[in-house]
């Protein structure tokens, strides 16, 4: 059975970042880039499933820059089988990052696609969304649990009424959430066995462009020093001054 | 290939640097950092007050994951990976200095000398034990009256049919309590220094109770007593009399690995005491604004620069030479040797700035850094030893010195090289009355190493380490010009100092917070 797991390259998600000079994205100089983490908790539970059932070939996708074979890599060291990079230097929209999925996986035929529920660096959370809806195949978002049940998969899936239990024919499309799983070390000899397996480089498979273009990204204003009151008759003046009230 | 000793007088074009980490190799000192902060750091408290088995149960985990067998060869469990990178994995393994000890000495210096001198046979019995943390491995060189006088030991070995029978007591043996493997040095017929391989469980090996320390409270510290203990006689590691070539080159590279063991918990400290700065509010702002503070921050930035310079050289300049030099005992000898210099060298360094770094920690925190509430008093503690074992820190003042001359001498005293003859008039043989003279000597030695490592990261290295070589320049020449009064005895004049870029210098250790 064939799982496919796309990857993002994304900053990481606890550098302290700031906007470059030009004015219209993150200054990357010096900054560490990671697996986005919902998509390393989506290699995690593919490796997990893996090791329940060896029939299961992992492969990774990643449609990024020639940096992103850094996140691959790290992939192939968690335990996926082979790696795919679809290479763009372009920062792609989810739609298009949706189409390019939706190509390779017609093309590789996999059971499962598992991916993270969004990317923390644009928190979008529709890649995954439209890719299943492109490919004409049922999707379980926020996935918290999951089983292979025959030629079924079943999910548990967290909502804001409770949650929710999915039991879905394969082909399919998971996305993860953060509680699905905790993602291991990496084992050392894990890391030197990835420096073997296949990782191919490929240009585009289609050529849909971005709908969404970032036209300004700026510095939040840094946060003013508070005023502190004596009275609470003092505070509703200072309220009614600023037209709060 | 730069040669051993070679900085004194001559430049290379580049050297390796923290900077030429490729992309996998970061990866495996991620595991080391997640497992420091996860596995170890949580259980500080527990693993301080030496909980049974709860510290072999992190080797075993270590070991489950690569961590135990990083520069063994591959043939016997290890990863083969060379000791430069080891020494980087073991610097994130060392964010707690008494889990680093452990681990430290297991992972290294206990299977050095099989690795080095060992036999197939006696390599396939012990090493994939070792490298897989099921058995935790001992280094047994001290006793009671025998310390820096290492060869003066009265541990004897005698020959009874197929084994040796070993009496006497081996002193500050860390990991005694739960080694079950021990590298002994003893003297056959009471002369010839000769290395055993030793278990556990061989008759006649008893473990003392542990020493009451002033740090590294988690690790065991014990004395190994051997009562006509019987050791095989396939047992002998490398040649009869030739145990000191197993002990000495063993600490060439503990030396250096000590050198990434100290700068472990110095960069913990920091990460602690720049958390601190920045919430500590007194006069209305955070202390870390203060121009007393950034100076400290500044300093631990140049230090820690400085020493990861050194080391890293020389680290890749060891695997240089085991790859051109190594492959049989003598080889190994002779790769572990070629440093010498350089690996005392880092390890003065290093554990000097680990010492002024954890220092400046505490008075950071103030009348809360003297207290045990805060994580750095407890890693002030540890450090102390750091100056101490694996050789003194003046035994190796000592030992630098003489191996330089020895080995440039007669060229350099030839060419009418005043320094080298200075050093070399007062070597071993006359150092009673020479000591001061010649550790000031040394001290200009490991300055020039420092400065030039220093000088060369920074070229490759960009802005920020321009800012802490020039900050290193302005602490070094003060010190280099009174070590040169006291062995030319006249004044030297000093250079104008450079801009000391405490504020940036230090912004840039505020960022390193650990997030809490």
């Amino acid at each position: 059975m064939k799982v496919l797991v796309p990857v993002k390259r994304v900053i990481d998600p606890y550098a302290k970042v700031k906007a470059n000079a030009e004015g219209n994205g993150i200054d990357t100089t010096g900054v560490k880039f990671e697996i986005n983490p919902f998509d390393e908790i989506a290699v995690e539970e593919a490796v997990r499933q893996k090791e329940k059932n060896p029939a299961i070939t992992i492969t990774v996708v990643s449609v990024g820059p020639d940096a992103a074979e850094e996140q691959l890599r790290k992939a192939l060291a968690i335990g996926a089988d082979e790696a795919v990079l679809i290479q763009t230097d372009e920062d792609l929209d989810s739609r298009a990052v949706a189409h390019e999925l939706a190509a390779f996986a017609q093309e590789l035929q996999p059971q499962l696609i598992l991916m993270g529920k969004q990317a923390t660096d644009n928190d979008a959370n529709q890649a995954g969304q439209r890719l299943a809806a492109k490919l004409g195949w049922p999707q379980a978002t926020f996935a918290c649990a999951m089983e292979f049940a025959g030629d079924n998969l079943t999910v548990r899936r967290e909502t804001d009424e409770g949650e929710e239990t999915l039991s879905l024919p394969l082909p399919a499309v998971v996305t993860t959430d953060l509680r699905l799983n905790e993602p291991r070390y990496i084992a050392l000899p894990g890391i030197i066995k990835a420096r073997s397996k296949p990782l191919t480089k490929r240009p585009r498979l289609t050529d849909v462009k971005s709908q969404v273009r970032t036209v300004k990204v700026e510095q939040p204003a840094p946060r003013q020093a508070g005023v502190r009151v004596n009275s609470v008759a003092e505070l509703m003046a200072a309220l009614r001054d600023r037209g709060a009230l | 290939m730069e040669q051993g000793g070679s900085f004194f007088g001559t430049t290379p074009a580049r050297i390796t640097t923290v900077a030429d980490t490729s992309s996998d190799e970061r990866l495996m000192i991620e595991t080391a950092e997640q497992f420091s902060l996860n596995e170890v750091l949580p259980l500080v408290d527990r693993l301080e007050k030496q909980e049974p088995g709860l510290m072999p149960s992190l080797i075993r985990k270590a070991g489950d994951l690569g961590l135990c067998g990083i520069d063994a060869s591959d043939q016997y469990g290890g990863l083969g990976l060379g000791k430069n990178l080891a020494a980087r994995i073991l610097e994130f393994m060392s964010l707690d200095a008494a889990f680093s000890v452990t681990y430290g000495i297991t992972s290294g210096i206990s299977q050095l000398g099989l690795t080095l001198f060992g036999t197939d046979a006696q390599k396939a019995q012990y090493l994939p034990r070792l490298t897989s943390g099921e058995w935790i491995g001992a280094y047994c060189l001290s006793e009671p009256n025998s310390g820096t006088d290492a060869l003066s030991m009265t541990t004897r070995a005698e020959k009874r049919g197929d084994h040796y029978v070993l009496n006497g007591t081996k002193m500050w043996i860390s990991n005694a309590q739960w080694a079950d493997f021990f590298l002994v040095m003893a003297k056959v017929d009471g002369e010839h220094v000769t290395a055993f391989l030793v278990e556990k469980s061989m008759p006649g090996v008893s473990i003392s109770r542990e020493e009451h320390k002033m740090g590294l409270k988690g690790s065991s510290t014990a004395r190994v007593i051997l009562e006509n203990a019987e050791v095989p006689a396939e047992n002998v590691l490398h040649e009869i009399g030739k145990g000191h070539q197993v002990a000495f080159n063993a600490l060439n590279i503990g030396r250096f690995k000590l050198g990434a063991m100290s700068m472990g918990p110095a960069r913990q400290a920091i990460m602690h005491a720049s958390g601190y700065a920045q919430d500590r509010k007194q006069f209305g702002q955070p202390i870390a604004e203060f121009g007393l503070i950034q100076q400290k921050f500044a300093d631990m930035a140049m230090f820690y620069f400085v020493a990861e310079a050194m080391l890293y050289r020389t680290g890749a300049n060891i695997d240089r030479a085991f790859e051109t030099m190594g492959g049989t005992p003598d080889g190994n000898r002779k790769a572990a040797e070629e440093y010498a210099i350089e690996c005392s060298a880092c390890k003065v360094f290093t554990t000097e700035a680990e010492a002024a770094i954890v220092d400046d920690c505490i008075q950071v925190y103030g009348g809360y850094g003297f207290t045990e509430e805060f994580p750095v008093a407890r890693i002030y503690r540890d450090a102390r030893v750091s100056r101490i074992y694996e050789g003194t820190n003046e035994i190796n003042r000592i030992f630098l010195a003489d191996r330089l001359v020895r080995k440039l001498g007669d060229g350099a005293k030839a060419a009418g090289d005043s320094f080298i003859s200075e050093l070399a008039g007062r070597t071993m043989a006359k150092f009673d009355k020479n000591q001061e003279i010649l550790g000031a000597c040394s001290d200009l030695l490991i300055l020039t190493f420092a400065e030039q490592s220093a000088r060369l990261r920074a070229q490759q290295e960009g802005e920020y380490g321009q800012m802490c070589y020039d900050r290193f320049l302005n602490w070094a020449q003060p010190r280099a010009a009174i070590f040169a009064q006291r062995v030319l005895g006249e004044a030297v004049a000093l250079p104008a100092p450079r801009p000391g870029h405490t504020e940036p210098l230090a912004r840039r250790l505020y960022e390193t917070r650990r997030p809490s």
